[in-house]
């Protein structure tokens, strides 16, 4: 029994055990501090490219909502009433009379209503600013619980 | 202590991994400190940055664009940079840019200014002129070039209809301001409030961007088609008719909706600058919300309805009319001095009696009586449509001081009481709408957020009954019919008055040359669509109503039918709309 326990003192008191171990435990900390700051510069780098992108895309949505109302008020003036009432004069129509109408029974139709301007349901639904990704905004501890959350929705009840 | 052959290699490898290690941690710091980040972005750093949003637009009933924006310039020079001036001056005159302008915005600039701005409000054609000058300019060796002028795009209002509904849109001026019409009216609504804020310049903190919220788009009640073919109408009735001034007011009566609204002058107004000119003096915008006078006889008919209402008389009820009738001690008469001798009600309104509607008036309402219906009519008071610089005429009252037992008789009959065009149409929306009086409004719907909300119809009073609009409507219809009246449609049965109205003087008396000529009246009568208002001010070829306001109505309802879709009474009635089925009528 004396002779194990002998053995067993000399193995883990090897000055060459101790010293891997000394260094074992540095690289696993260099490894862990590396890990660490690898991800923090990724993470950090990658925040950094989507918010640029979002300021310049932000710098571009302004010139070209200018762009759109120069072209919607450029359309307007060119189906403005005069201008398509010239076009129309000159490619021989006129105005016509009550009394050149004929009326007919039309089954389903519809009277021309006033014009409904809103935007329609499936662009309402589009995100008003930009997602951004939770990887760039939650914590280790956010990740986690999130993961342990999804994980046990997964596995539950259907 | 022997040291192993081998432990250089894990030492090694520790080395390796600690400089690695430290090599991102230096990485890390160095990006977050380094001079070229620092000197352009430094967490918590804000930069000034300028937003415009866009002012809201304003489109018609069916979606046509009435008023938007478009991109224009503000050229400024940085001063700091030593610019050659008569090469920039030279760019700017070949850019077509209005030197005098900017010499006077040189003249005001401070002595130790960095910036001008030498012009603002500068077309994109001519910015895009002087940037390709500036461009050309860039590699000049003798260093004249235009590099120290700044461009600052931004919007300004546009209006592609030009003059199309001018008395009801308003204009904007260069400070962003809406002046009368819609454009005052809605201007807190319409107004993109540009402003200059502090926003992070840290793209990590990009979702800290401020929200500036556009103007709303707004849709408006008018219907192009129909204001254009108004405003044809009216010019033509102003050269015909000789006529100062006119007015047209086109109303559904069932909704209170402004189909059409227009009045003399009307204004360009992408050359707003132009108003005094084109408005001279104390000339009202808009007609028809702004300048109040004596109807005529036109507000008969509320007068009518009054005594209808209350039982005063009934349509059968007969008047012998002598050629004149004392009230308050001073004769009124009708209009051609003759007396007409037995009347009833009907033949009243068709031959516009005055002497008759004096007595039903003084005689048979009483004032309690009649001046109480005329102010369920609305008149006296301001009917709040949403136009700006709308004013509320006059209707005197027994106990104001300026009021004579005498106007109890010449109210009846649209003297001595004075109203806007749109205060009678908006009472005579009771008459053709079942006794429920609409409250008239320009706006149709505001967008917010993508989402449009309609405005609701608003009843404002019922003054009369049903029973009683029906029986007046019907009286009116007869009366055109009995008088063959020029303002008939052939196939459609309207209801409508003729009103020929002397002219106040302001010294007192009335004016022995001048007129006002105007006519109210609705249709069809049995399922009224449309309430058209014509006045015209001082015609000059006629001075009876019935003459030259008549045949203006019948003009414009002759459109309004094609327009609106609205088929000859016979056919309409033939082809009513069975409950519950979906066929409809086309054309």
């Amino acid at each position: 029994m004396n002779n194990v326990t002998q053995i067993v003192q000399k193995v883990r008191q090897a000055p060459w055990r101790v010293q891997h171990q000394w260094i074992g435990l540095f690289l696993l900390a260099l490894v862990l501090i590396a890990m660490v700051a690898g991800i923090y510069l990724n993470v950090t780098v990658r925040a950094t490219l989507a918010g640029r992108e979002i300021q310049t895309l932000r710098n571009e949505i302004t010139p070209n909502q200018r762009d759109n109302a120069d072209l919607e008020t450029q359309l307007a003036g060119l189906t403005s009433f005069e201008a398509v009432q010239q076009r129309a004069e000159a490619m021989g129509f006129q105005p016509t009379s009550p009394d050149e109408i004929t009326y007919v029974a039309v089954p389903g139709y519809v009277a021309q209503s006033a014009v409904d301007l809103s935007t329609p349901s499936s662009v309402l639904g589009l995100p008003s600013s930009p997602v951004i990704l939770p990887e760039y905004t939650e914590s280790w501890f956010d990740y986690f619980m999130n993961q342990q959350a999804s994980s046990a929705s997964a596995g539950g009840q259907p | 202590m022997k040291r192993q052959p081998h432990t250089w290699r894990y030492l090694s490898v520790a080395f390796l991994l600690a400089v690695l290690g430290i090599a991102i941690l230096v990485q890390i710091v160095r990006i977050q400190n380094s001079p070229e980040v620092a000197g352009v972005i430094n967490q918590g750093d804000y930069v000034w940055k300028d937003f415009f949003p866009p002012r809201g637009e304003i489109h018609d009933r069916h979606g046509s664009l009435l008023a938007g924006n478009k991109t224009v310039y503000e050229i400024g020079l940085d001063l700091t940079v030593n610019p050659d001036m008569p090469t920039v001056m030279l760019a700017l005159q070949m850019s077509g840019i209005d030197l005098n302008e900017v010499n006077y915005r040189i003249s005001l600039a401070p002595v130790n200014a960095q910036y001008i701005i030498l012009d603002d409000f500068v077309s994109t054609h001519k910015a895009e002129q002087l940037m390709t000058l500036q461009k050309a300019a860039h590699s000049d060796p003798t260093g004249k070039n235009l590099d120290a002028v700044y461009f600052k795009a931004h919007y300004a209002r546009s209006y592609p209809e030009n003059d199309l509904a001018s008395n009801v849109l308003g204009f904007v001026t260069e400070d962003n301001h809406g002046y009368l019409g819609i454009e005052e009216k809605y201007d807190n609504i319409l107004a993109g409030i540009p402003v200059r804020m502090l926003v992070p310049a840290d793209p990590r903190r990009a979702t800290e961007y401020p929200t500036i919220p556009p103007g709303q788009t707004i849709i408006l009640t008018i219907d192009r088609k129909i204001q254009a073919a108004i405003e044809k109408i009216l010019d033509q009735a102003l050269v015909d008719t000789g006529a100062s001034s006119g007015t047209i007011v086109v109303m559904d009566p069932l909704t209170g909706e402004i189909l059409a609204m227009s009045s003399t002058p009307r204004l360009n107004l992408n050359d707003y600058q132009s108003i005094t000119t084109v408005f001279p003096g104390e000339t009202p915008f808009n007609r028809a919300i702004s300048q109040a006078y004596e109807p005529g006889s036109v507000s008969k008919i509320l007068t009518m309805a009054g005594a209808l209402d209350s039982g005063a008389v009934q349509p059968g009820t007969v008047f012998f009319d002598t050629g004149s009738i004392l009230v308050g001690g001073f004769r009124i008469v009708n209009w051609d001095g003759g007396a007409w001798g037995n009347q009833d009600m009907t033949g009243c309104l068709a031959n516009s009696l005055n002497v008759c509607l004096a007595w039903v008036s003084s005689t048979q309402m009483g004032s309690d009586s009649f001046y109480s219906y005329m102010q369920r009519f609305g008149l006296g008071h301001a009917t709040g449509i949403d136009l700006a610089q709308e004013t509320s005429g006059r209707l005197k009252l027994p106990g104001d001081g300026d009021w004579r037992p005498v106007e109890l008789g010449t109210n009846a009959f649209g003297q001595g009481v004075s109203v806007t065009p749109i205060q009678m149409v908006m009472a005579a929306s009771a008459l053709a709408n079942d006794g429920q009086m609409v409250y008239p409004h320009v706006l149709y719907a505001q967008i917010q957020a993508g989402k449009q909300s309609n405005t609701k119809t608003q009843i404002v009073g019922t003054p009369i009954s049903a029973n009683t609009a029906d029986t007046i409507s019907e009286m009116l219809a007869n009366a055109l019919e009995t008088e063959s009246s020029a303002a008939l449609i052939p196939g459609y049965r309207i209801a409508g008055k003729t009103g020929t109205a002397q002219i106040p003087l302001s010294g007192g008396g009335y004016d022995e040359n001048d007129i006002n000529a105007t006519f109210i009246g609705w249709g069809p009568v049995d399922d009224p669509r449309f309430i058209v208002y014509v006045w015209l001010e001082k015609p000059q070829s006629n001075r009876a109503a019935s003459v030259v306001a008549a045949p203006i109505f019948k003009q414009v309802v002759e459109k309004l039918v094609v327009l609106m879709d609205v088929p000859p009474d016979v056919v309409r009635l033939q082809m009513t709309v069975v409950p519950g089925s979906s066929t409809g009528i086309g054309r």
